[in-house]
């Protein structure tokens, strides 16, 4: 779902990353508060479990498998807060240290996968939690993703309107939301669906040995 | 210093190169890059061209497409999406091969120590994820069905965040033995 560099507009990514600074300085605030001393080891053997829960293969039907997001599982885990941090220093890791995803997209990157994603899991599993705890684990993984994946849609959808050349041909990624929405939301309905079957097997087996969770 | 002037540079040429358009420019940047990278040219640039041929291949042949069927010129997008693409990502790639991040981050102790420690148990986490993988492709006799292989990700990603909770204690209580914490007010 990574949006790689090159393809957004710089008013779109400059303007993302105005608004992921004061959402990773409330998060560094927050998450200090809450772990106090513990803030350094927690933040980063999250972000390590965060980068390392990316390479967990989730079984799709028909032999294949896709890569586990993470967020989803971190953010019922430990909370929305630590996740986003986590999800975050994992996108700058994994641009510097094996030049993946794009720095100048991190920000978008951040927002729409680590903040949203996490905050929609979050929402949705603490209002259907009181009825069916597995299928609001469920239900909130596959909607976080989707709508994550909607955001990342969206915003790759908008770059035709941010500049075209003198032929009129666009200076960057050049389709509308008529075309990613299908393409980037439809896989994710289904990848979706495995990440949040998946994220609720591993909570309901960290919850049956009672390590706090 | 020298890490983190590195960084600095990349930072703006990173950001400097999403406001060029043109071809041209585009293109000398590319081969200044590639000319520049020395001996490691040919490594980073299959790497770059690997990382980037799905989505750029995609794009491409998709803008080609509906340039085509409407009858308008589709050459100069072509070009400066893919010139631009790979120029960024080459660049990356070169950054990460030179960069030493622990030093890069200096300005700050407390990031540096995230970084330090972060990198440590990646390591840790990937033993871990690999001897799971390696101990159920020892006990599975044929190619296990869906629910199996489900239940063997379910439990690594069990595995893996009960390894955290542990080791979040065990780091905290290690810096705190050192007295790491002791010259905070």
């Amino acid at each position: 779902m990574h949006i790689p560099d090159g393809l957004i507009a710089p008013q779109v990514y400059l303007g993302a990353y105005a608004v992921a600074a004061p959402a990773w300085a409330y998060a560094v605030r927050k998450v200090a508060r809450e772990f106090d001393d513990a803030l350094i080891p927690r933040l980063a053997v999250l972000t390590a479990l965060a980068f390392v829960l990316t390479t967990v293969m989730v079984p799709l039907p028909g032999g294949t498998s896709g890569h586990l997001v993470g967020v989803g599982l971190l953010a019922l885990a430990f909370g929305v807060w630590p996740a986003f941090l986590a999800y975050s220093l994992v996108l700058v890791l994994q641009s510097l240290l094996l030049g993946a995803g794009g720095i100048t997209v991190l920000a978008i990157n951040a927002l729409a996968m680590g903040l949203t994603g996490a905050a929609v899991t979050v929402g949705v599993f603490r209002l259907l939690a009181k009825v069916h705890r597995p299928a609001a684990a469920v239900i909130g993984v596959w909607l976080g993703v989707v709508v994550a994946a909607t955001l990342v849609a969206l915003v790759l959808g908008i770059q035709p309107l941010m500049g075209s050349d003198t032929e009129g041909q666009p200076l960057f990624f050049p389709f509308g939301p008529a075309v990613t929405l299908p393409v980037v939301v439809g896989p994710h309905l289904i990848i979706a669906l495995g990440e949040g079957i998946l994220t609720w097997m591993v909570l309901s087996v960290v919850e049956r040995r009672r390590v706090p969770a | 210093m020298k890490d983190r002037l590195l960084l600095s540079v990349w930072l703006v040429a990173v950001v400097g190169i999403t406001f060029i358009h043109d071809p041209l420019w585009l293109g000398g940047l590319l081969t200044a890059a590639l000319l520049l990278a020395g001996r490691a040219t040919p490594t980073l640039l299959k790497r770059a061209l690997i990382a980037i041929a799905l989505v750029n291949i995609a794009v491409s042949l998709g803008f080609v497409l509906s340039a085509s069927l409407a009858g308008e010129p589709w050459g100069l997008f072509v070009l400066r999406l893919n010139l631009r693409v790979l120029l960024l990502t080459f660049l990356t790639l070169w950054l990460a091969r030179h960069l030493d991040l622990v030093r890069a981050v200096d300005f700050s102790r407390s990031l540096q120590f995230v970084v330090v420690l972060a990198l440590g148990q990646i390591k840790t986490f990937q033993r871990l994820l690999t001897d799971y993988r390696m101990a159920f492709r020892s006990r599975s006799l044929g190619r296990p069905d869906l629910a199996t292989r489900a239940r063997s990700a379910g439990r690594q990603a069990g595995a893996l965040l009960e390894k955290a909770e542990l080791q979040a204690t065990e780091v905290n209580l290690g810096m705190r033995s050192r007295g790491f914490f002791d010259d905070r007010t």
